[in-house]
C-alpha cells in the first residue's frame, strides 16, 4: 500500500478482508485522482466482488468527483443480480452530512470502525484549504460515534446544525449545488459560489483549487464576471477569453490558469445581489443555451437556499427540503435509466410511461420509481404486488 | 387547444392550493429542468412549454389532487392532442 504525503500525493491500496474488498484512498480525492479511484472501484466490481469497502480513514479531502465515485459504485453494486453493498469506512463528519443531504446515505453503509479524530487532526495540519476546497476540511473535532441511519437523519442533521454555525449548513447546501452543477453542466471544468460576507466577496464552495484561484484573482483585481455578477446582479456568458476586453487585469490571470469560457449568474435575495454562481471551462465556446438555462436554474436554487436560510435553517427545514427534492429526482432518474435500458425508450418516453402508470394506479411517480429500482436490484426484494414483472 | 390546457395549469395550481414555489419544488422533484421563472411563465402563457414540460407540471398538480382525494383532473399534453 502506498503511503503518501497528504498534500501532494495520492495513493490507492486494495486489500481483502474475508468476503470484503477494501479499497483505501490515501490523500486527496479530487477531480484528477477520482478518475483513478473510480477505475479501481469499477475493476473490483467487474471482477465479481459484491461487497466493497471504501476506506476513507486516510483520505484528507473528498470533493464532488469523489462523491461521484461513491454514487456510481454504490448504484452499480445495488443493481447486481444478487445485490451488493458499498461500505464507507471512517468518513469524516462533514462527508457523512453531505451524504445525508444528497441522499447517498440511502445507498451506502457507513462504518465508523476507526474514530476519525486522527483524520480531522491531519486535515487541520494540512492547512490552507480549510474553506471551500472539498467537503472534508472544516468540521472541527467532532467524531461521529454511531453509524448514520436514514431513520435518524433529521435528528442527526439537527444535531450537526446545533454544533456548527448556521452558515455552515448553508455552505454545505451550497457545496451540494456546486457538485450538482459540476456534474450536470456539460463542458464545466469547475464551479464555485461567491458570497458577500463581512463586506467583501469570498468563495464559500468551489470544485477545486484552480477555481478557488480564479475567484481569488477576481477579488484581488476587483474585476471579472464573478465580481460584476455579484455586484451588478447581471448574468454574464463569456464565450471565449480570446476576444474579451472588459476585464484587462483579470483576463491574463484566467488564461494563465487555463480558463477560457465563463458563465456567472447572480445570486439574489429579494432583489439584492449577494453573490454569484460561477461555471468555468477550459474550452472556448464550451457552453450552449441549455447550459445557460441550467446555470440559471442552479443559481435560482442557490438563491432560494440563501433566502430560506435566515428563517428556517435552525429547524432543519432547509436540509429536509433538499433531501426530499434531490432524492426524488435521483430515484426517478435511476428508474428512467432502467426503463430506457430495458425497453429501449427515450428519457421522455420513460417519463410518459411512469406518468401513465401513476395515473392508472393513483400512486406517485416517486413510489413507482422506488419500486422499479428495488425490483431491478432483485425481484425477490420488491413488493409481491409489483407491477414491474416482465411479460416476456 | 394547448392554450386552454395551459390556462388549466394556473387554475389547477390555485385549486390545488399550491404556491408557485411549492409547485416548482414538485416540478423539480419530478426531474423538471426549467427555472422557477420559466415555470411561472408557463402558467401565465408567457412561454409555451414543451409537451414534456407541460406534462411534468400537469402531473405535479395531479399528484397533489390525488393527495387531496381527487383523480388527475388536469389534462396532459397528449390528452389535448387527442382532443
Amino acid at each position: 500500500m502506498n503511503d503518501a504525503s497528504p498534500l501532494s500525493h495520492f495513493g490507492i491500496g486494495v486489500t481483502f478482508e474475508d468476503a470484503d474488498v477494501v479499497v483505501a484512498a490515501i490523500g486527496e480525492v479530487d477531480i484528477v485522482t477520482a478518475t483513478d479511484l473510480g477505475d479501481i472501484v469499477n475493476a473490483v466490481i467487474d471482477g465479481g466482488h459484491s461487497s466493497v469497502v471504501l476506506d476513507l480513514s486516510r483520505c484528507t479531502s473528498l470533493d464532488a468527483s469523489g462523491l461521484a465515485v461513491i454514487s456510481t459504485g454504490a448504484h452499480r453494486l445495488r443493481l447486481l443480480p444478487l445485490g451488493g453493498t458499498l461500505t464507507l469506512r471512517s468518513p469524516s463528519a462533514l462527508v457523512v452530512r453531505i451524504l445525508a443531504i444528497t441522499g447517498l446515505d440511502q445507498v451506502v453503509t457507513i462504518d465508523e470502525q476507526m474514530a476519525p479524530t486522527t483524520q480531522l487532526g491531519r486535515e487541520q495540519s494540512t492547512g490552507g484549504m480549510a474553506a471551500g476546497n472539498g467537503f472534508d476540511a472544516e468540521m472541527g473535532e467532532r467524531p461521529l460515534r454511531e453509524a448514520h441511519s436514514p431513520d435518524t437523519e433529521a435528528h442527526s442533521l439537527r444535531e450537526v446544525t446545533a454544533i456548527a454555525a448556521d452558515h455552515d449548513v448553508v455552505d454545505g447546501a451550497l457545496r451540494l449545488v456546486v457538485a450538482l452543477a459540476r456534474a450536470t453542466v456539460e463542458g464545466a471544468d469547475g464551479v464555485s459560489v461567491s458570497l458577500e460576507r463581512h463586506g467583501s466577496l469570498a468563495t464559500v464552495a468551489a470544485s477545486d483549487q484552480t477555481i478557488l484561484d480564479m475567484d481569488a484573482d477576481q477579488y484581488a483585481t476587483g474585476e471579472g464576471p464573478c465580481v460584476d455578477a455579484s455586484i451588478k446582479g447581471r448574468w454574464f456568458h463569456v464565450e471565449s477569453l480570446d476576444d474579451e476586453t472588459r476585464w484587462p487585469a483579470f483576463v491574463p490571470k484566467a488564461r494563465t490558469l487555463g480558463i477560457n469560457a465563463i458563465l456567472s449568474n447572480p445570486l439574489l435575495v429579494g432583489e439584492r445581489p449577494v453573490g454569484a454562481l460561477n461555471i468555468y471551462s477550459n474550452t472556448p465556446s464550451a457552453f450552449e443555451v441549455k447550459d445557460e438555462r441550467l446555470a440559471a436554474l442552479f443559481a435560482t436554487e442557490a438563491s432560494t437556499i440563501l433566502a430560506d436560510s435566515g428563517a428556517t435553517v435552525s429547524d432543519g427545514h432547509l436540509a429536509s427540503r433538499l433531501v426530499g427534492a434531490l432524492r426524488s429526482r435521483e430515484v426517478i432518474s435511476q428508474a428512467q435509466g432502467i426503463l430506457m435500458e430495458r425497453d429501449g425508450v427515450s428519457a421522455d418516453g420513460a417519463f410518459t410511461y411512469f406518468l401513465e402508470c401513476s395515473r392508472g394506479s393513483n400512486r406517485s411517480i416517486r413510489d413507482l420509481a422506488e419500486e422499479l429500482v428495488a425490483f431491478a436490484r432483485g425481484p425477490e426484494r420488491a413488493d409481491s404486488e409489483t407491477i414491474w414483472t416482465r411479460d416476456d | 387547444m394547448t392554450s386552454s390546457a395551459r390556462s388549466d395549469l394556473e387554475q389547477g395550481r390555485i385549486d390545488a392550493g399550491l404556491t408557485l414555489g411549492e409547485l416548482f419544488v414538485r416540478y423539480f422533484e419530478l426531474g423538471g429542468m426549467s427555472s422557477p421563472i420559466q415555470v411561472e411563465a408557463f402558467l401565465y402563457e408567457a412561454l409555451e412549454p414543451s409537451a414534456h414540460d407541460h406534462d411534468i407540471v400537469a402531473h405535479a398538480l395531479n399528484e397533489r389532487f390525488v393527495e387531496l382525494g381527487g383523480n388527475h383532473p388536469i389534462r396532459y399534453a397528449t390528452d389535448a392532442l387527442d382532443g
